[in-house]
């Protein structure tokens, strides 16, 4: 089976797969970071006290939950132009991964806030501090602690949603692997080598979130 | 101990003579012998292959494989794939064939085997009816432009505008049109006769294409090396229609004319 598996040609686009594995990890890298801000905020509104907060983050949270990333790409690319509003491929493309993504945050990061016991927020308000020093040093900390698991999960789900970017132009490792396969009719070299370099951003990330894991834990022990 | 031998031996070369029989029939005899011919091919790709409004499979292509089932004396079966998948499905041997809009390539025959090709085709290039490029000359350097993923169009693009800057798309020749529409490229490039019978889905006077052809391109189905028998009787069959006039007739319909625009 390997006699067939041509290795010269994988060398041969490695300049390719390297640019855009560079591509892939900064797209899906600035999505990551806006996911988190844009989760942190509409969670804030959905546990918020304003009514109208918690309704506008609850339509946004269902209604990218409820839909699939295909159909909200495609409308944010080919629909939006329509309305006059036209964006760069990446900006779309980015846009796109942080709506979706950051509907989940938002469920993930509730569910961390929501499992911390109460009465540590009254002892938080019987010992004088502000709501934002509550938030600070007592629930998200923890918060956050407590996810870290579900929210490297969704990170990783959002490196390979990012593989979508592909149908709308924009060159990613999934296009490589297409470009490679197109061109020189090797889908099992263009697609094992995406793969691999999508293993290599998977270890990276569960590094990281190993590494800030026990920074967590370690803050709370003392 | 010695009988066992003898036996071990004789299983073994039972076994590699059935192994030898089953690996020497031809393609011909295996479809055959399934009954089915199976055909590799593309929903999207009208008029060729496509999905009538009445949700039935039909296209120039694909009435030409139901006579070429029909000559066979088999049943046939149609797979579904995206232009791109077409070539790895016949090398993975899912598909006997693959029918559709292909260009038989230098670069594709390094990998398929094509017959003798049944028309030829140009690409061309469209762009927005109140576009200012008015002429294929207007086409400069940085101009954006779409092109399909591994398409004739795609090589014949880049071949006469080493300059223009390109969006790569994936999932048929409506993208492309609907990239020009939203403005995300300046022009399109498709094969002409699919441009012309895609557009003329959308609403009339949006898209212009562009007087001249980038290319004169022979299309072509395809098989495997491995199955000389097949090509040898697909270019016979050609050779049939061609003299006959059913291939002409099948053109005349569907990829001459718009004639199937009131029927499809």
């Amino acid at each position: 089976m390997l006699e067939s598996f041509n290795f010269r040609v994988i060398l041969e686009y490695m300049p390719l797969y390297m640019q855009c594995f560079l591509a892939t990890l900064w797209l899906s890298g600035l999505s990551l970071f806006g996911a988190i801000v844009v989760g942190i905020i509409s969670c804030a509104m959905r546990l918020s006290q304003s009514r109208i907060l918690r309704s506008i983050a609850g339509v946004y949270i269902e209604s990218i939950r409820s839909t699939p990333l295909l159909a909200q790409l495609y409308f944010l690319y080919f629909g939006l132009p329509t309305m006059g509003i036209m964006l760069p491929e990446w900006v779309t493309g980015v846009i796109a991964l942080v709506l979706n993504s950051g509907a989940y945050y938002a469920e993930i990061i509730r569910a961390g806030i929501q499992a911390i016991d109460f009465g540590q927020i009254e002892a938080g308000i019987a010992s004088g501090l502000s709501y934002f020093q509550r938030m600070r040093y007592i629930i998200l900390p923890q918060a956050l602690g407590n996810t870290i698991r579900p929210m490297l999960g969704q990170a990783i789900i959002l490196v390979k949603d990012s593989s979508l970017l592909s149908l709308i132009s924009i060159v990613e490792l999934t296009r490589a692997g297409q470009l490679l396969t197109s061109e020189r009719f090797t889908p099992a070299e263009g697609f094992l080598t995406t793969a691999a370099f999508y293993l290599i951003i998977y270890y990276m990330l569960k590094a990281f979130s190993g590494w800030s894991e026990k920074r967590l834990i370690f803050r709370e022990a003392h | 101990m010695k009988k066992r031998k003898v036996f071990t031996v004789m299983v073994s070369l039972a076994f590699l003579f059935v192994f030898f029989g089953t690996a020497a029939a031809g393609t011909l005899d295996e479809i055959a012998q399934r009954g089915e011919l199976r055909i590799a091919c593309q929903t999207q790709g009208a008029p060729f292959s496509f999905v009538d409004r009445n949700g039935k499979r039909t296209g120039s292509s694909v009435e030409l494989c139901e006579l070429i089932a029909k000559e066979m004396g088999v049943k046939v079966k149609f797979l579904n794939y995206d232009w791109d998948g077409l070539i790895p499905a016949l090398l993975s041997k899912k598909a006997d064939m693959l029918a559709a809009d292909m260009t038989p390539t230098l670069k594709r025959a390094m990998k398929i085997a094509f017959p003798d090709p049944y028309m030829y085709t140009g690409s061309v290039v469209f762009v927005k009816q109140d576009s200012p490029i008015k002429t294929l000359e207007d086409i400069k350097a940085g101009t954006k432009m779409a092109v399909l993923l591994g398409s004739t169009g795609e090589s014949d693009a880049k071949k006469v505008f080493p300059e223009a800057k390109f969006k790569t798309y994936k999932g048929g020749g409506p993208l492309l049109i609907n990239a020009v529409l939203a403005g995300h490229v300046e022009a399109g490039v498709n094969d002409g006769s699919s441009a012309r019978s895609q557009l003329s889905n959308f609403p009339p006077n949006s898209v212009r294409i562009l007087e001249g052809q980038l290319s004169r391109s022979p299309l072509a189905f395809a098989v495997r090396y491995d199955s000389p028998d097949l090509l040898r009787w697909l270019d016979l069959f050609f050779l049939h229609i061609k003299l006959d006039g059913r291939l002409e007739e099948n053109l005349n319909y569907w990829v001459n004319s718009l004639d199937w625009k009131k029927d499809h």
